[in-house]
């Protein structure tokens, strides 16, 4: 007599399912993005009200989006840990890859930035490692793609999948980058009113700069977030974005324009991202002058992508497009 | 009856920490870091943060199980790091608690961060806990809080409106060219210095709208300008009168937070806490102002699981309700409740 318990949490459904000779004990599963670290707890309380005595844990090892995947498996592992029972890891696209009967086919996962996580199945069995690539390259295969939505990924099959992932499948490297030298970052305050007004005053001088006045009032509102950039003690740019609801639009990236090219933009737009995340809002917003072909890259490697175009936004012949990041 | 045994768990940055209490005894305090991996970065971040704790935490719980000589068996109830902090380094921490807690039928305590590094003063001693003004000053806090019961009533009078009292540190060791971390190399440097050479400003001494909060960075801005003023400016004079306007306004604020609110104890926590001058002009000051002073052993002033299990001793002995499975990581700052529900 082996009961496995079973858990995933690398899509956005928290699955968990207790199996018991090979036979499906119970299952349940809850669907929420960003709520596994207290969903999973609760699940797994109510199934080892059917049956507490556990003799090995199955854990999905991803790949998925980081945070959420890591509380299946340190959960996973310190269960295991503390009834002294092996854990065994699986590849969380084999899970779902065991859902579908058909001779080849693609399995993905959202990866966010237009991204997927994926591999290929052929006959039932893996024939690549899992990696990560845009959607569009992955719909070039002319193989069905099978997504969360299209098919779920059911815990109750994890005892089937083989093998032993001891690692978290990653795949992406953690979005980090050297800070520039010397530049330290941290929250604009009111003694900084002053330099940041004139920094504006001299960059956007024919479109409309915001007055000491207006930062005073974007400051003293809490749904805004506002950094600073300094070398040597002065003030060389500054950030802002707004909460907007479900939302959060980014207000400003200016940085000295003697400073450009330097990454300080690059780590601007990184907080904000962060930010933005711990908002668990769904997206990040942004408008970007249509001929301001400098900063496009930027955001479009940071998963950013086109909306559309707003007629005149910053002054007569002067549009912007609206770009969106998501972030669910 | 012998006192429970509890394990707490702490990763709310960067370090993966795990302390083993009976009661008020300290058994383990296991603390793995992944400072080297930020250094590059300038900062922590939050996914190497993340990912470092996942690596580390069984084997920081395997070593700290050793290190007190117990078996997860006997643990009788845990507590964890529930916030304020990264939130993919704090759902690490729940969630391991979670599984632990959850595997043994043991009670989970999700505790709050800031009254965790106050409660490690009732660790190793039998003083009895008195109501009493923490200012707990690192490079991730400053905040003068008023504990009128640690397991129960902690509230947070006022905290830095920029940078922490650490980070500063840093930030003018670097400009004046000393090694990192800042706090050490100033305290080193600033022995040889004289405090009054310069008069450098004491942030929102006389704003009646922050009469307990902070700010660093005017603080910061007039050392650069000073040093660009007189380019050969004698280093360990910028540092002493540096630290001295530092140390200055801490203590006046939260000594001021103490005769307000008529306690007569003071707490001090954080790495800064192990600053030289921070001691010397605290107890000065506090003897003036019959204040009890206290201050953890410096192991355990930086972030650490032992002050998450004591902690959760002190909720024990009071009676405190568990929390509910599935409590919910918080990232946000400021200090609503010591437990969580
Ligand atoms: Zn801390």
């Amino acid at each position: 007599m082996t009961s496995v318990l079973a858990i995933d949490t690398s899509t956005s459904r928290t699955t968990v399912a207790i199996v018991k000779d090979g036979n499906l004990l119970a299952s349940l599963h809850h669907d929420d993005p960003v709520a596994h670290g207290e969903v999973l707890p609760r699940l797994v309380a109510q199934l080892l009200q059917a049956e507490n005595s556990i003799d090995e844990v199955v854990i999905g090892m991803g790949p998925g989006p980081f945070t959420g995947l890591r509380v299946g498996i340190v959960f996973g592992q310190s269960f295991a840990f503390a009834r002294n029972i092996p854990w065994r890891g699986v590849c969380s696209l084999d899970s779902m890859a065991a859902e579908i009967n058909e001779p080849g086919f693609i399995v993905a996962i959202d990866a966010r930035r237009k991204e997927l996580f994926w591999a290929q199945y052929e006959n039932g069995v893996r024939v690549n490692e899992p990696q990560v690539a845009l959607r569009k390259v992955v719909e070039r295969f002319a193989v069905p793609i099978y997504q969360e939505g299209d098919v779920f990924l059911s815990a109750a099959m994890m005892p089937r999948i083989t093998g032993d992932v001891r690692e978290p499948i990653y795949i992406r490297r953690p979005d980090a980058y050297p800070t520039p030298e010397g530049v330290t970052f941290r929250a604009m305050n009111t003694m900084d009113l002053i330099t940041v007004a004139s920094l504006e005053k001299a960059i956007y001088a024919v479109e409309d700069p915001w007055s000491i006045d207006q930062f005073k009032e974007e400051l003293a509102s809490k749904d805004r977030y506002y950094l600073v950039a300094e070398k040597a003690g002065v003030v060389v740019g500054y950030c802002g974005a707004m909460l907007a609801g479900e939302l959060a639009d980014i207000l400003t990236i200016t940085v000295d324009s003697s400073l450009r090219r330097n990454g300080i933009g690059r780590e601007f737009l990184k907080r904000l991202i962060d930010w933005a995340r711990n908002k668990k809002v769904e997206a990040l917003m942004l408008e970007v002058r249509v001929g301001n072909d400098a900063a496009q890259p930027l955001y479009t490697s940071n998963g950013f992508y086109p909306l559309n175009i707003r007629k005149d936004y910053y002054g007569p012949g002067l549009d912007a497009r609206v770009m969106r990041k998501d972030l669910l | 009856m012998t006192e429970q045994l509890v394990l707490g768990i702490e990763t709310s940055c960067d370090e993966t920490a795990i302390g083993i209490v009976r009661g008020r005894k300290l058994l383990a305090n296991v603390i793995s870091s992944s400072v080297e991996e930020h250094a590059r970065f300038g900062g922590v971040v939050p996914e190497i943060a993340s990912r470092a704790h996942l690596e580390a935490i069984h084997s920081v719980l395997t070593r700290a199980l050793a290190e007190a000589n117990v078996s997860i068996n006997d643990i009788d109830a845990f507590g964890v790091t529930a916030g304020p902090g990264l939130i993919g380094a704090l759902l690490v921490g729940v969630s391991s608690a979670s599984g632990l807690s959850l595997a043994l039928d043991k009670p989970l305590y999700g505790v709050n961060h800031l009254s965790a590094h106050l409660a490690v003063d009732a660790l190793e001693t039998q003083h009895e806990l008195a109501p009493a003004i923490g200012l707990l000053v690192s490079g991730g806090h400053s905040s003068i809080l008023k504990v009128s019961n640690f397991a129960q009533d902690v509230t947070v009078l006022g905290s830095t409106i920029d940078d922490a009292a650490g980070e500063a540190f840093d930030k003018i060791a670097r400009i004046l060219k000393l090694e990192f971390p800042g706090g050490p190399a100033i305290d080193r440097v600033a022995k040889e210095g004289n405090a009054s050479a310069i008069d450098f400003p004491r942030g929102l001494t006389n704003d009646s709208g922050h009469i307990y909060d902070f700010s660093f960075s005017g603080l910061k801005t007039a050392v650069a300008r000073y040093l660009q003023k007189v380019p050969n400016a004698v280093v360990a004079d910028v540092a002493a009168s540096f630290q001295e306007a530092v140390v200055d306004v801490l203590l006046e604020k939260a000594i001021a937070a103490a005769k307000a609110f008529g306690m007569e104890e003071l707490i001090i926590a954080g790495g800064v806490a192990a600053n030289s001058r921070l001691r010397q002009v605290a107890a000065q000051r506090c003897e003036v102002a019959k204040i009890q002073l206290r201050i953890p052993p410096m192991t355990l002033c930086t972030d650490n699981g032992a002050m998450v299990a004591v902690l959760t001793s002190l909720a024990l002995s009071q009676g405190v309700g568990a929390s509910s499975l599935g409590l919910e990581a918080q990232s946000s700052t400021g200090l609503s409740r010591v437990f969580w529900p």
